[in-house]
């Protein structure tokens, strides 16, 4: 039976410099992606995702392990597994004297079927509603990254490796490109995403990775980490605010961390927003200012969490 | 190799082949144009009776009796002059094969294809060797041309093979600028690099021949200047082991290249 693994990395470490001055990116990486699934790389910026790409991408030679994509080596294999993957670097860079079309032939014709390829590109960038026939130069930086999702994903590949895809798209394109991914999943297809957006992973992916300092801190479900999901909230009163409101605040259990600045009232608060609504409406609310925490906050939140009830 | 990089190569590099080629045979045509007249060419080789060996060398030339004819002119005049602006391409050339693209951050994309780093650099070194065969051609083409239009009375075969010959040189240094590449990883470090390549060798090969004994023969001998004299075809005295040794350095230089481009990260 065929391995419904599509990436499988084991003890995969990239160091750099040696001695005093060695850095470690990534440290002792064992991690699966199934096939079918849309797979949340996350992690803050220098966590080591675009590391690990590059590591998949046989860019760059781990330090020690090794990974295998579709059953193959990464690098004695990595011709014929690049037939089969699309990828999107995050830090994307093309021939700036050249036309889009003229890019996506050339590209076509390394992919070795200029004609099938062309055609689902073309599909693509109306899709994006990508202008083809502009120079690279010309581009603003989103279309130019409208053009490097058309590149990764115009040879229809069985799994798509996409580092930070959406930053510079405006949000209608990104919903397209999410629904991209939908279609994707439903032709059983495999997506590896990395991102520090954490409202895109919970858009799209079904399962995540968590990294932190170049080590991977957790694999879960998106529902099981976005279990531990609070907010921000920011109060703002009219006038001032009322006596005795940050006291009364800080004794309900849903609201935590509560602080007071002038007329601004800041919480972290968990679950239903009635308690907090009903709580608040001694005073005259000038406005309500959600905040979504960063993937840091919801990275200690889970773990902390996670030791609670162990 | 599927050669598709070599084809895109040259379709993106048309106008450099036109440019390059045009402006070395407009100074071909210039030269021609001061060899079509013996009372130009006899009041020079008068003044370059008065020069040390080493100044006639930097003209290309170890024997003031070259610059007596017209043959002799052009071949000393051009074709030390188109060897150094042959190798300022090169150099140029050397950082396109994989450099230009590793530091703009195209590498990543490219690499991601299904394309072997191997086959890539090969690939794109063949699509630059055989630009700056284009261009010598085109070279040689315009400056034997001009010879036939002004009347000058020249062996084309001779002109033309001796500006055939400053290839090899060319290949050469663009090879070298491509393992200095790979090595460095950093351009302008292989930029200085080679330029200081460039300039060493011409310097060698100047004092090299124009002073004596043995440390003078090393010097010129490792100088890649002195393998492409073009005084060689007018004096009958060209040698083919010149063109194998610049060939074989060569041939390791684009070893070198891949063992470390396919070795080694990409774009740290």
């Amino acid at each position: 039976m065929a391995s419904a693994s599509i990436i499988e990395m084991r003890g995969l470490s990239k160091s750099y410099g040696s001695g005093a001055k060695q850095t470690v990116a990534l440290s002792n990486l064992n991690l699966s992606v199934n096939r079918g699934e849309i797979f949340g790389y996350l992690g803050p910026n220098g966590a080591g995702k675009t590391t690990t790409i590059r590591l998949l991408l046989d860019l760059i030679r781990p330090s020690q392990g090794g990974a295998t994509i579709f059953g193959m080596d990464v690098r004695a294999d990595s011709v014929e597994i690049h037939r089969r993957i699309g990828f999107f670097p995050a830090e994307l860079s093309l021939w700036e004297g050249r036309a889009g079309k003229q890019i996506i032939h050339y590209v076509a014709s390394v992919r070795g079927d200029t004609r099938g390829i062309v055609k689902h590109a073309d599909e693509l960038a109306e899709r994006l509603d990508l202008d083809t026939s502009k120079k690279v130069r010309d581009l603003s930086s989103g279309n130019k990254r409208k053009l490097g999702l058309v590149i990764a994903m115009m040879h229809s590949p069985e799994l798509l490796i996409l580092d930070e895809p959406t930053g510079g798209l405006d949000p209608l394109v990104q919903q397209s490109f999410h629904s991209m991914m939908d279609e994707y999943r439903d032709r059983g297809k495999t997506v590896f995403l990395s991102s520090h957006v954490l409202s895109e992973v919970q858009a799209i992916c079904d399962r995540v990775g968590i990294l932190r300092d170049g080590e991977l801190k957790a694999v879960e479900s998106v529902e099981k980490i976005m279990n531990v999901e609070f907010s921000w909230i920011d109060v703002t009163f009219r006038d001032a605010v009322p006596a005795g409101m940050q006291q009364k605040l800080g004794r309900m259990p849903s609201i935590t961390d509560v602080s007071a600045n002038g007329k601004v009232l800041r919480m972290r608060m968990v679950g239903d927003f009635d308690p907090l609504l009903r709580a608040i409406s001694d005073g005259y609310v000038e406005s309500l200012h959600i905040e979504e925490p960063t993937l840091e906050e919801i990275f200690l939140a889970y773990y902390s969490g996670d030791k609670e009830k162990r | 190799m599927s050669g598709i990089v070599i084809g895109n190569t040259l379709r993106a590099s048309w106008k450099q082949i036109l440019y390059w080629g045009l402006g070395l045979g407009a100074l071909g045509l210039y030269i021609d144009f001061i060899a079509s007249s013996p009372d130009i060419i006899s009041g020079y080789a008068e003044l370059f009776k008065t020069m040390p060996p080493a100044l006639l060398q930097a003209f290309g030339a170890s024997d003031v009796a070259m610059f007596t004819t017209s043959e002799g002119w052009i071949v000393s005049i051009f074709v030390s002059e188109a060897a150094i602006f042959l190798s300022v391409f090169a150099v140029m050339a050397g950082l396109n094969i994989t450099a230009n693209d590793e530091q703009s951050g195209v590498m990543d994309v490219i690499l991601s294809l299904p394309i072997s780093r191997a086959a890539y650099l090969l690939e794109r070194w063949i699509g630059y060797a055989l630009i700056g065969l284009a261009i010598i051609l085109l070279t040689a083409a315009i400056t034997v041309g001009g010879m036939i239009g002004m009347n000058i009375d020249a062996p084309g075969d001779v002109i033309f093979a001796s500006i055939l010959n400053l290839y090899p040189g060319a290949l050469l240094v663009m090879t070298v600028t491509s393992l200095l590449a790979t090595v460095m990883r950093r351009r302008a470090l292989a930029i200085g690099l080679s330029t200081a390549f460039v300039i060493v060798s011409y310097l060698f090969n100047a004092i090299g021949a124009a002073a004596g004994g043995a440390a003078a023969d090393l010097m010129e001998s490792l100088s890649y200047f002195s393998y492409t004299h073009g005084e060689a075809f007018v004096q009958g005295t060209y040698d083919p082991a010149n063109t194998i040794v610049l060939l074989l350095a060569v041939l390791i230089g684009v070893g070198l290249s891949l063992k470390m481009f396919v070795s080694r990260d990409i774009g740290i």
